[in-house]
């Protein structure tokens, strides 16, 4: 019995060892397979369910083949799907644009300026509030921006307004807000590695040749972390473009593509619809990756 | 060359994969249903899973009936009808065992082939609910039975009393500009009835034609800036009371209920112009995992102590009459157990067919909200 197995266990090591592409296809094989069926054929799935519809009343899926759920995003409802399609895409612009400027000068200071020993405890505190869930994180914007939030009871007592505002909470501002401070981590990383990485020597050759701060930021940081920079907003902008939770727990009426997204999928179980509003959302990433890939920021990550 | 083949063969096994995955999905549309239901004083499957309105599966009762059974309970809560059936269907329809539909949800299932037809001669309660309730449209098909009839009650106009004075008694209220920003309102296009009804004269709401729907989208568009937010779980609307946001909204009498036992000067009214409501009915997965314990939680809730426990959570009323010889004369009138005006004076949800049908109503709610 034992020395049969040794006998197979040995006959299949031989094999291996003299067929590499074997051997390589057992190691990929089943990362293929897992990319293969949970990415590329739903996807596959997703595109067909999009090209399908749905019974009203059962809600059960028509197998019927149709491009109507695209003529109603693209020209249906007076124009209310691309209505809400360049609404989110305008607030993804606007988070990656905050979260851009709040993660500049803090990786910065995180990547030349602070002391090694600090730097571990300020890459603590960025990374820590990512192991928490997005629910309690977004929900915490309720409690400071609500109506008896901590930021009205600032303004109240400190005499600024005379009572509590209700235009902080429950509106696109609200969902702005939320989403730049929860996906600020994923921008302050790509730019610390990016500039964390720029030898002092580039910036004192700068000021050597006459250059002024905002010269050498211009000509030389700038070019450098461009790619960092680019990193973060792919991050920022394609997290945004799809998330529902911020809509869902801080937005007002006013809808946005992950959330009416959400509603299609998990309330209305209209699913053919809700995957045509999700395939432009994932044009839109394509097209924004595209390009991306093509300024050629993206060849020294 | 090679490379050309070896894409299209890629191409084609993901292609084959996605028909293979795609036809799984496909419904098991059999009618074929037994009315003989399991033997109910057999041992429990040891669980059950439900998808149900908030305060239905309350521990202020479940304790009791998982002690009872040993049929642990876990519940998944829904918002709107609409998110209750998907849930109820999502992944085959196997995965909860009840569901607690109104009637807007409860022909879509029987239609859908998604629920068994019971056994009311193992529904221990069925012989004491109130006669309409036994065998109502909105559960009932041909003298097949389809759903336990549960609780009943209205969507009511709930305000701050202390915030909203004098106290209203129109729905004109929550159009009113006065109250800008202090409005709630449920994120539900079932909502599309109740102007319908309050404010153009649809006797039957839910039957409404092009016309009337674009007179309601106007009106409700006109409502949209005074809405802080719309509510999607009742614990959202309890949320917004308790910070300040909302003032006044149209909700459950469960809500009241919460906000009242958390100290607030609360109150709820039906105003002038009439009221929309929903009757609920549990109704048992056809792919039921847990079919024993589902009987022991239709009949454990249907029973008249624990009816009592559920108005005490809920405020809703009773479908079973025996309640009353529980909680007292005074308690029964007060949930209108009995009171045949009060029920037929509601507006029950039901899924909108003809002249406009509920995909009309799904889309006039979507633009509603922009």
């Amino acid at each position: 019995m034992e020395s049969g197995t040794r006998l197979i266990r040995r006959r299949i090591s031989r094999a291996l060892y003299a067929h590499p592409r074997g051997r390589l296809g057992l190691l990929l094989g089943p990362a293929v397979l897992w990319l293969l069926i949970f990415y590329l054929v739903a996807l596959v799935l997703l595109l067909m369910t999009s090209l399908w519809q749905q019974d009203f009343f059962t809600a059960d899926i028509v197998r019927h083949w149709t491009l109507s759920n695209y003529d109603k995003v693209f020209t249906g409802q007076d124009g209310l799907w691309l209505k809400i399609y360049w609404r989110t895409v305008r607030l993804a612009a606007i988070v990656t644009l905050i979260d851009i400027a709040l993660a500049f000068p803090l990786a910065w200071f995180m990547a030349r300026i602070v002391a090694p020993k600090w730097r571990t405890i300020m890459f603590l505190a960025v990374v820590v509030p990512l192991w928490s869930s997005i629910l309690v994180r977004i929900f915490a914007w309720r409690t400071i921006l609500g109506g008896q939030g901590v930021l009205n009871q600032i303004l109240v007592d400190t005499g600024i307004l005379n009572h509590a505002s209700s235009a902080f909470l429950y509106n696109e501002r609200s969902i702005a807000i939320a989403w730049a401070y929860v996906w600020l981590p994923f921008m302050i990383l790509p730019l610390y590695t990016a500039l964390e990485r720029i030898p002092d020597s580039y910036l004192e050759a700068s000021r050597d040749l006459g250059a002024g701060v905002f010269t050498t930021f211009r000509r030389v940081i700038l070019p450098l972390t461009f790619p960092g920079i680019l990193a973060g907003s792919i991050f920022v902008f394609s997290l945004t473009m799809g998330d529902f939770v911020a809509p869902q727990l801080v937005g007002g009426g006013s809808q946005v593509l992950g959330g009416a997204i959400k509603d299609r999928f998990g309330v209305a179980a209209d699913f053919p619809f809700g995957a045509a509003l999700a395939m432009l959302t994932l044009l839109t990433l394509m097209l924004f990756l595209a390009i991306t890939r093509r300024s050629g920021a993206l060849e020294n990550v | 060359m090679r490379r050309v083949l070896a894409f299209a063969v890629a191409i084609a096994a993901v292609l084959a994969m996605a028909v293979v995955v795609g036809a799984c999905g496909d419904d098991n549309n059999d009618n074929s249903s037994s009315t003989t239901g399991p033997d109910i004083n057999a041992q429990g499957e040891g669980q059950l899973n439900t998808v149900n309105w908030e305060g239905y599966t309350d521990s202020s009762f479940v304790k009791g009936f998982e002690k009872e059974t040993g049929c642990k309970v876990k519940d998944t809560l829904a918002g709107s009808s609409d998110e209750m059936y998907t849930k109820f269907r999502s992944g085959g329809g196997g995965q909860y065992d009840l569901a607690s539909f109104s009637g807007d949800a409860s022909l879509r299932a029987i239609k859908s082939g998604s629920v068994a037809v019971l056994d009311t001669s193992k529904l221990t309660n069925y012989p004491n609910l109130a006669k309409k309730l036994q065998v109502p449209t909105f559960n009932t098909i041909d003298g097949k039975h389809y759903g336990l009839s549960f609780m009943w009650g209205a969507n009511v106009l709930i305000y701050n009393a202390d915030k909203v004075k004098p106290a209203p008694t129109s729905w004109a209220i929550t159009y009113d500009p006065k109250y800008k920003g202090k409005v709630t309102v449920p994120n539900n296009p079932i909502q599309i009835a109740d102007p319908a009804l309050q404010f153009f004269g649809q006797k039957d709401p839910y039957s409404i034609d092009q016309a009337t729907l674009d007179k309601v989208k106007n009106k409700l568009s006109e409502q949209k800036p005074l809405v802080r937010k719309y509510w999607v779980l009742a614990t959202d609307f309890e949320d917004l009371f308790k910070s300040g946001d909302a003032t006044l909204g149209a909700g459950w009498p469960l809500m009241t209920n919460d906000l009242k036992k958390a100290g607030m000067n609360v109150k709820e009214v039906l105003p002038k112009e009439g009221v929309t409501g929903w009757a609920d009915s549990w109704m048992l997965s056809k792919n039921a995992k847990h079919p024993i314990c589902a009987y022991k939680y239709m009949n454990y809730v249907t029973r008249p102590d624990i009816q009592a426990k559920v108005a005490d959570v809920t405020a809703y009323s009773p479908a079973n009459l025996k309640t009353c010889e529980v909680v007292g004369a005074e308690r029964c009138k007060e949930l209108h157990v009995r009171d045949e005006n009060y029920y037929s004076a509601i507006k029950y949800w039901k899924t909108p067919v003809a002249p406009t049908n509920y995909r009309e109503w799904t889309d006039t709610w979507n633009q509603v909200l922009g």
